[in-house]
């Protein structure tokens, strides 16, 4: 690494030593149908790195061009133009859109291509693409707009998100794609951030490659089973230009879970629990209310990008996020700075990129309190002067001190809990690309990675809180711990790239090595107040070691015959020295059917691409690694045992499978491009067959002859088959006027085709009793199916509590009745999107949808019954109640009574903007905006949200709100 | 020009230099890493302090007690709660809850219904807790028989003193061993035939029943007694002679049930083996299940404890679910017992069947053994899920002899009584009626021992004539409720299934109804039966 820094430093000693001279020119870009300037296009002499960038007016100015060499210009989404120079200074040019984007370079693993040259399934995304509104995290910019990708996040500022590529592969292994930023693979770990990408500010983001096939990700070997997410970060261009870009946002709730309100629950007192009365209070209380606030939120990014030499562009930024939450006390606070060099040497034939990123983020988490809202009692008070507990009301005896399980003031809860990780992580790379000079074809590639994160949790719940140590007791000592988080990412990957045309036939060749280490420690305390509590503990984490050879080609006939082969040779430290290694390799092909002659001229179908790929990924990423070793754990001083007078640390084996190794999975891709009337609609088709095989499952082991019951075996296999569609139409394209819409959708079918000796293994937790689960894997159906009881009704159509069918009909009703009665996820979703331009206005929205998604309300099967208004002290219910009138929870937990559809249609974002343009403004340009999100939901789910996770169980969420924005966007 | 050559052959070097670093990096045995934190540790690095052997052996035992090796929500075996699947909460499901003495409030929780009313099948959570539990505690076992070979030990130098104590510790552990395939055995019939000489790992290894399992435990204990301490000499809550002795007298006592050959001659003789070993009744019988009943005199009357500890042992099994289970709702009566007032919010009632024990004679109204609470309370359970309904039972307690507390409130310091004195008396009465010889006149002083101890005076003493085994049978139940005999009592005695003996849910309904006899048996749960294709099913499942 030393050597490494001095020869950076060498070469930037060196760096005013290049320089040459020649004529100068200048010009306007414009596009075609607006013959609006375009900004930021990209002015290239070819095959030099003598370049600049348009201003915002469109214009450029180029100096050293020689007389004979050819200005390329550039901008995602239009055509190149590419025009030799024979002594004109002064070029005006005027570039096409281009709706299928044939020459926007896409990013790939170990390179880059171009989407023409494309074999596999993958979806670019460029800025302008980028989803619209208050986006504090980079997912969020994806949402709805790749066919195949599902991102559903979560209600609380700055939250993560479940991202599925085509379903995910795994049963019980991560589910989650590899991201890779600017050629480093992140880790999975948050440790005290929101999230993996909740550090990453969007407003660095230039496009995101997601690469969803097989043939795509194998070059990710075993870490590609989920597909790989590859974000590129903005790099430093030549010409200044400065971007200042602010919002603020308020958002409100939406929904609430309908239970009786203060009045009406005193009439349901009255009538069905007259000997209860006297547990009524004299106060009315929302407690919905009282634990939600309006959450108010602003973003500030500014960046500048120029050169600081002649050779050296640069990209410096800021940004700054503070977001509530509804929740009350939740909040986010990121600041963020990333500094990009990219200087460029020898014409261009050495590429250096240097990006570091810092950020730091301060995340004050509220706890969960909806389940205590919506069950406490409403005509009870938040407030009770003569409260020992910080003046809040609580359930008390008579001496005043707390009771045993009742439910808990929640805004006490939320008031008395700190909560507060702060995360400092800083990552990036630095990349040299070196074209040999003494062997043209041949291109070395170095890349070094580093992510490192560290973070510290406060944890604290006020000595006055009926929450904490002994409050029960009257002794009241609160709860208190700290944890620290560190982690470290450290990457090396060297390939060499062969590129080199014979006759029609062009070949790329990449061979390179990878290697990674990650490491990971956490130190907690424990709670420090407790005398009996766990002791301080750190943490070290086996290092995971991951290494790899790869290679691949990429071969083209005529730019009409294209075939890219790959292989990867992977190695983890995750397994024993006899399975660690495996090969993955992958083959693709595309044709362009429509550069052959008979529809080469053809202007209606002006694109047809077909494509075919197979390839081999695999799964490291199991919960429980290190499984191969035979290894001993050391209990700590809770977990003792007593000889005589003392207590021993106890030694245990753990569970212990020597042969433990990677899920592999094998896709199958079949896809289609196509445009009509000069790419004025363009889209693609995709079919795709994934089979996940040697599965890591939790699976039962003989009893006896190991260190537990259960435990990762490679045993079990699913099949995901899919249809991903895309089209994108130009509606409207005039000077004044632009309308532009996107569709896509997606069809996912997810079958279980074995389990380890083919039991059904029972999943997903639910309240409402210790240990009860809701769903099964079960062979021939889709993983996570809910698994329940299926109701009988009355004549009358209501049902009758307690009562099922007896499906196998032998006279018992037990476990052997259940049935499979739905599932949580999709089978079908879509993305809907329209951008519109009218003169200086501006104005898009996104609309997503599902369907054939089910979820199970656990929120009405956990409480929905009379027998929980009576629990010690009065409890409030869901209203549903009074629809199924039942009785018991045990009797009605686990009917499909509480499985419902939740098809759902969602408005995201709605955006209205207006342009100063610089005629107006005298320097640069100044866009207003202002926007709604999360503007309609349209479903049956009777719950506040019918999009949740937790494989469609509904446990109360934090709620998503409707967030107002106005925004604002200068630059020069 | 020439500072630009010069520069790109600095380059080239540069460039060879980064490849050539990359090269040197890609050293495969990287990928051998080793684990680094200092609780956890390769098999050879953890053997390699000599006070290893005895964590090892606190590791064996610790699971009759511990449900992981750092966290008491955590479960090192799988496909039930945490709690749910500790030694002595299964033992206690499956031994008292699926008869008179008990009930559990909340039928919600996977498994109770099936367990309390007899209607269980074989996908029953509970059922596959206590056949995974003891089938760990038997690899446990297997394993720290493995490494303590003497060919192991020699290979690590460990000789001498430390040797010579690691042959008792072996001793101990095939003792332990021998204790979980008797609660196989006594639940299941059988057993997975795996002793230490079967690798470790996916194995399906053949089941041992019946005779053949009940004769290698026998054979088990019998060859360990020698190289065991003798009776009461070892450190507490470690096996000596006198808990292998008892647990041959519970085998030779159930031996009908087991081979279907009595065996009460042999009860007799090692129930004598036991009263001549030093044990004691400790004076006040509920001193047996204080916070302190390692201190307090109990520790004499108590043969195996498994220890529960508030601040260093904690479980969510154990006696911290019996006491937590006793506090009464809306009695809130935690205090008393040394817990959170509200304990598990009514967890557990008593049946009136068992509450008659004590209720429809009022002579038991000075028993001490009679720790009813009936106030305000129907001695009737309607709705199981009406915590206000049956009486409750203060026997188990977190409070000390001297009226303290244990050292936490929601974890116990109570050790469980999983053998008690108590039972080696009432035993030997039980076998000298069945014909096994012995002496009736001091089976009667032996009873009598113990219903002085429960009056204080002799004012519940009983005559030969008064000596029977129905008397016997209800006597088992008021001594040693909860303590995990019932079910086994029940069966021996011909009345825990089929319908000379109904209690309340017994078989679903309030009024209770026949059970059949293949529910003598809990049936192999499914998914051990599935990962094991040469364990077979019991009949009737």
């Amino acid at each position: 690494m030393k050597i490494l820094l001095k020869g950076v430093l060498f070469f930037l000693l060196f760096l005013p030593m290049i320089s040459i001279a020649q004529s100068t020119v200048s010009g306007t870009v414009v596009d075609a149908t607006g013959q609006m300037p375009i900004p930021g296009v990209n002015v290239l002499v070819e095959g030099t790195t003598n370049g600049t960038t348009t201003d915002f007016d469109g214009k450029y100015t180029l100096n050293g061009v020689t007389d004979g060499a050819t200005l390329s210009f550039s901008y995602l989404g239009f055509r190149t133009q590419n025009i030799p120079i024979t002594g004109q200074t002064n070029l005006d040019v005027t570039l096409t859109e281009d709706a299928a984007e044939l020459d926007a370079v896409v990013v790939v693993g170990y390179g880059t291509t171009t989407k023409k040259d494309l074999t596999g399934s993958v979806s670019l995304l460029g800025e302008k693409d980028f989803n619209k509104g208050n986006n504090v995290t980079a997912e969020n910019l994806l949402n709805g707009r790749v066919a195949g990708l599902t991102i559903n996040t979560g209600g609380s500022p700055g939250a993560g998100s479940e991202i599925r590529i085509r379903g995910g592969a795994s049963l019980n292994a991560s589910n989650n794609p590899l991201i890779v930023i600017d050629g480093l693979p992140i880790n999975n770990v948050a440790n005290g951030g929101r999230s993996v990408l909740s550090s990453i500010n969007p407003a660095d983001i230039e496009s995101f490659s997601v690469l969803k096939d097989a043939s795509a990700a194998a070059i990710y070997g075993n870490r590609g089973a989920n597909g790989v997410i590859i974000i590129t970060t903005k790099k430093g261009k030549q010409g200044l230009k400065v971007n200042l870009d602010s919002q603020t946002s308020v958002a409100r709730l939406t929904d609430k879970i309908d239970i009786f309100n203060a009045s009406d629950y005193r009439s349901l007192i009255n009538e069905r629990f007259p000997e209860r009365t006297n547990f009524l209070g004299t106060a009315n209380t929302d407690w919905q209310d009282a634990i939600y606030q309006d959450a108010f939120s602003s973003q500030h990014n500014l960046s500048v990008s120029g050169n600081l030499t002649e050779n050296l562009p640069a990209r410096l930024s800021i940004g700054r996020a503070d977001q509530e939450g509804l929740r009350k006390t939740s909040s986010f606070e990121r600041t963020t700075t990333a500094l990009s060099l990219n200087p460029r040497f020898f014409d261009g034939t050495l590429k250096i990129d240097f990006n570091a990123n810092m950020s730091w983020e301060r995340n004050r988490f509220a706890p969960g309190v909806e389940g205590g809202a919506f069950q406490f009692n409403p005509t009870q008070p938040i407030y009770d002067p003569n409260s020992r507990y910080g003046g809040y009301y609580e359930y008390t005896d008579a001496n005043g001190i707390a009771l045993g399980n009742v439910p808990r003031n929640p805004v006490a809860q939320l008031m008395q809990t700190q909560d507060i990780a702060s995360v400092r992580r800083y990552y990036g790379n630095f990349k040299v690309d070196y074209k040999l000079p003494f062997y043209e074809p041949l291109r070395a590639v170095v890349n070094l990675g580093l992510d490192n994160s560290e973070s510290d949790r406060f944890y604290e719940i006020d000595r006055n809180s009926a929450l904490g140590t002994n409050a029960l007791e009257g002794e009241e000592l609160g709860v208190r711990s700290d944890t620290d988080y560190k982690s470290s990412n450290r990457l090396l990957d060297a390939y060499l790239v062969h590129t080199k045309a014979f006759g029609d036939f062009n070949t790329e060749v990449t061979a390179g090595y990878s290697y990674q280490i990650f490491e990971n420690q956490n130190f907690t305390t424990g709670n420090v107040r407790d005398p009996n509590a766990a002791p301080p503990e750190l943490t070290l984490d086996p290092d995971v070691v991951l290494l790899a050879y790869f290679a691949r080609g990429n071969f083209n006939y005529k730019q009409k015959y294209f075939l890219s082969a790959s292989i990867r040779r992977d190695g983890t430290s995750r397994f024993g020295e006899s399975e660690r290694f495996g090969y993955f390799p992958a083959v693709s092909g595309a044709w362009q059917l429509s550069d052959e002659d008979f529809l080469k001229d053809s202007n209606t179908l002006s694109l047809l691409k077909i494509r075919a790929g197979y390839g081999i990924t695999g799964q490291q990423d199991i919960g429980s690694a290190y499984d191969y070793l035979a290894r001993y754990g050391l209990g700590n001083t809770i977990s003792q045992y007593q000889f005589g007078d003392q207590y021993y640390n106890i030694g245990q084996p753990f569970y212990r499978n020597a042969g433990i190794k990677w899920e592999e999975i094998t896709e199958y891709n079949l896809g289609l491009d196509y445009g009509f009337f000069n790419g004025k609609l363009s889209g693609s088709l995709d079919f795709f067959r994934k089979e996940s095989d040697d599965l890591l499952s939790q699976a039962p082991v003989p009893d006896g002859v190991n260190f537990s019951n259960q435990g990762f075996q490679n045993i079990g296999k699913f099949t995901t088959q899919g249809i991903e569609f895309v089209v994108d139409y130009n509606l409207a394209s005039t000077d004044d006027f632009n309308w532009n819409v996107n569709y896509n959708l997606t069809y996912i079918d997810r079958e279980i085709n074995r389990l380890a000796f083919g039991q059904d293994i029972l999943v997903q937790g639910i309240s409402g009793g210790t240990g009860n689960t809701i769903a099964v894997h079960r062979e021939g159906y889709a993983p996570f199916s809910f698994f329940t009881y299926r109701q009988l009704y009355d004549t009358a159509g209501n049902p009758i509590e307690g009562a099922y069918v007896d499906v196998n009909g032998d006279g018992i009703l037990n476990d052997d009745d259940k049935y499979i009665s739905g599932n949580g996820r999709a089978d079908v979703t879509m993305g809907f999107q329209s951008s519109m331009n009218y003169k200086n206005w501006d104005f898009s929205f996104n609309l997503r949808a599902s369907f054939g998604n089910d979820i199970y309300n656990n929120v009405n099967s956990g409480s929905a019954q009379y027998a929980n208004v009576y629990r010690t002290v009065l409890n409030n219910v869901p209203t549903q109640v009074l629809e199924s009138n039942f009785q018991n929870t045990p009797d009605v937990l686990v009917s499909d009574y509480y499985i419902e559809n939740a098809d759902f249609l969602r408005m995201d974002n709605l955006t209205l903007g207006y342009t100063f343009d610089e005629d107006k403004m005298g320097k640069g340009t100044l866009r207003l905006w202002t926007g709604v999100q999360n503007v309609f939901v349209i479903t049956d789910y009777s719950g506040i949200d019918p999009e949740i996770t937790n494989n469609g169980v509904d446990n109360t969420i934090f709620p998503r709100g409707r967030t107002f924005l106005f925004g604002l966007n200068y630059g020069f | 020009m020439d500072f630009k050559l010069k520069n790109m052959l600095k380059l080239k070097t540069f460039a060879a230099a980064l490849l050539l670093g990359g090269a040197l990096i890609s050293c495969e045995s990287d990928l051998d890493v080793t684990p680094q934190d200092d609780d956890e540790l390769l098999a050879d690095g953890f053997f390699e302090t000599e006070g290893a052997y005895k964590q090892a052996l606190a590791g064996v035992y610790a699971n009759l007690s511990l449900t992981s090796i750092n966290d008491p929500g955590g479960s090192n075996i799988a496909g039930l709660d945490a709690g749910t699947g500790q030694y002595i909460r299964g033992l206690f499901n499956l031994e008292n809850l699926s008869t008179d003495e008990v009930i559990w409030t909340y039928e919600n929780d996977p498994g109770l219904r099936g367990m309390q009313r007899n209607t269980w099948s074989s996908d029953n959570p509970l059922i596959l807790g206590v056949f995974a539990r003891a089938s760990y505690e038997i690899a446990l076992s297997n394993e720290f028989l493995r490494q303590t070979t003497s060919e192991m030990l020699n290979s690590r130098g460990v000789s001498g003193e430390l040797a010579s104590e690691i042959e008792t510790y072996r001793a101990e552990v095939r003792v332990l061993r021998a204790l979980a395939n008797y609660h196989l055995l006594d639940l299941f019939g059988k057993a997975p035939n795996v002793t230490e000489n079967d690798a470790v790992g996916f194995d399906q290894v053949g089941e041992i029943a019946g005779t053949e399992l009940y004769t290698y435990i026998v054979t088990e204990l019998t060859e360990a007694l020698p190289n065991l301490v003798e009776a009461r000499q070892n450190e507490y809550a470690r096996v000596d002679q006198g808990v292998a002795n008892m647990l041959l007298a519970k085998l030779y006592l159930n031996s009908e049930v087991y081979t279907g050959t009595p065996r009460y001659a042999e009860c007799i003789s090692v129930c004598e083996n036991l009263i001549g070993s030093g044990y004691s009744l400790t004076p006040d019988y509920l001193y047996n299940f204080m916070a302190d009943n390692n201190t307090n005199g109990a520790q004499n009357e108590i043969i195996f404890p498994v220890v529960n500890d508030g601040s260093n042992t904690q479980n969510y099994g154990g006696t911290t679910i019996i006491i937590q289970g006793e506090v009464g709702v809306p009695e809130n009566n935690g205090e008393s017992l040394g817990v959170n007032p509200g304990g598990f919010g009514g967890l557990f009632r008593v049946r009136p069947e068992f509450a008659r024990l004590f209720t429809e004679n009022p002579l038991y109204i000075n028993d001490a053994r009679n720790t009813l609470i009936t106030q305000d309370r129907p001695i009737e359970i309607d709705n199981v899920g009406n915590t206000a309904e049956g009486y409750l039972i203060t026997k188990f307690s977190n409070r000390t002899s001297d009226g303290g507390f244990g050292s936490d409130r929601t974890f116990t310091d109570t050790d469980y009584p999983l053998f008690r004195y108590a039972d080696v008396l009432l035993m030997y009465a039980e076998a000298v009626l069945r014909g096994g010889g012995g002496s009736e006149s001091l089976a009667l002083d032996y009873v009598n021992d113990i219903r002085e101890r429960a009056f204080g005076d002799t004012s519940g003493n009983i005559i030969q004539s008064q000596l029977t085994l129905d008397f016997l049978l209800d006597e088992r139940s008021r001594e040693l409720y909860w303590e995990s005999h019932r079910r086994q009592d029940l069966i021996r005695f011909g009345v825990y299934t089929g319908s000379d003996y109904l209690w309340s849910y017994k078989g679903g309904p309030q009024s209770g109804t026949s059970i059949p006899d293949y529910r003598k048996l809990f049936p192999v749960p499914n998914q051990s039966l599935s990962s094991n294709s040469n364990l077979t099913q019991n009949t009737g499942y």
